[in-house]
């Protein structure tokens, strides 16, 4: 029982080891999504805003966290 | 048509994060290999890879049957989180904000571990060595069978991505046989960077693909990608560091 609760606990921490990017990611994807399925936005349009989204995402991460050690 | 464009970043992003699980999991075996000999620690390592094996054997055809473009935004997703969590904590050890990954100690606190949890326990060293080798093996690899899954599902890259998986297991284990020690000067938060690089540069690719992107290149698109995604770590490492540094002064 314990190991299985260590896979689980594992699989969890792969994917969202840090809420806050976690939470970012799945928010930049859901409106690359609306842009193109409800705004009409071409796809490589939507796809490379998600792209810069993401790149954003992680530099801005990365310095709020060292800030608040 | 398997191309080496395709093909290559496959092999190198599965054989690189298994370099890193494998290097990990060696340590702990080392550990219980040294308490207790080399046959449980060796038949725990068997148990965990042919249960790993077993996971990509099952998953792998089944994710061949789902529709091909949310099989890519799913998994693009997937990747997308999990190769930024890697580049997120290489940056940070990076710019030395949290401590790097020391296998000499881990070495060292897992052979302590091992005695107690026998006496704790009550049971045979033989299977506490064992056990702990199974888990170790399938704890370390469940990341690297989720990136040859990921990788290889619906693109037919489920061989490449096995064998560099493969690969990486059988230098790690021939150089830990030949030097009994923890691999502890392996570049890891180096290879974490890679690692990280290549499999965002996968997830944005097929989220891209699964929401209808054609990229320009195609394929070739993987590499522009995956160098914005080295800069932009690169620079997040640097803003940490300088973050770290006005803090500390």
């Amino acid at each position: 029982m314990k190991f299985l609760l260590a896979i689980a606990v594992e699989l969890v921490a792969m994917f969202a080891g840090d809420s806050r990017l976690t939470i970012g990611v799945l928010a930049i994807v859901a409106t690359a999504g609306l842009l193109i399925g409800v705004a009409g936005f071409e796809p490589l349009t939507g796809a490379s805003l998600l792209f810069v989204g993401c790149l954003i995402l992680l530099i801005d991460n990365v310095r709020r966290f060292a800030a608040s050690r | 048509m398997l191309t080496w464009s395709t093909a290559a970043p496959a092999i190198a992003a599965a054989f690189l994060a298994s370099l890193v699980e494998v290097v990990e999991a060696f340590t702990i075996v080392l550990a219980a290999a040294t308490l207790r000999g080399w046959r449980p620690a060796a038949l725990g390592t068997a148990a965990g890879l042919c249960l790993l094996a077993g996971v990509v054997l099952l998953l792998g055809p089944v994710l061949d049957g789902i529709p091909i473009q949310a099989l890519q935004l799913a998994i693009g997703v997937l990747l997308l989180l999990f190769g930024m969590s890697w580049l997120r904590k290489a940056s940070l050890r990076a710019a030395g904000v949290i401590p790097l990954h020391d296998e000499d100690a881990i070495f060292a606190t897992e052979a302590d571990h091992l005695g107690e949890a026998a006496q704790r326990r009550g049971k045979s060293l033989d299977w506490v060595a064992g056990m702990t080798a199974l888990k170790a093996v399938v704890l370390e690899g469940l990341e690297v069978v989720f990136i040859i899954i990921a990788i290889g599902a619906g693109h037919g890259l489920l061989l490449p991505a096995s064998a560099g998986a493969l690969a990486a297991c059988v230098l790690v284990l021939g150089l830990g046989a030949i030097i009994h020690r923890p691999l502890s000067r392996v570049p890891e938060n180096m290879l974490k960077f890679g690692v990280g690089v290549m499999l965002s540069a996968f997830g944005v690719f097929w989220i891209g693909e699964g929401l209808g992107a054609a990229w320009p290149g195609a394929d070739l698109a993987l590499f522009p990608i995956a160098a914005l995604w080295l800069a932009a770590a690169l620079l997040g490492a640097a803003l940490a560091r300088k973050a770290a540094v006005e803090i500390a002064t």
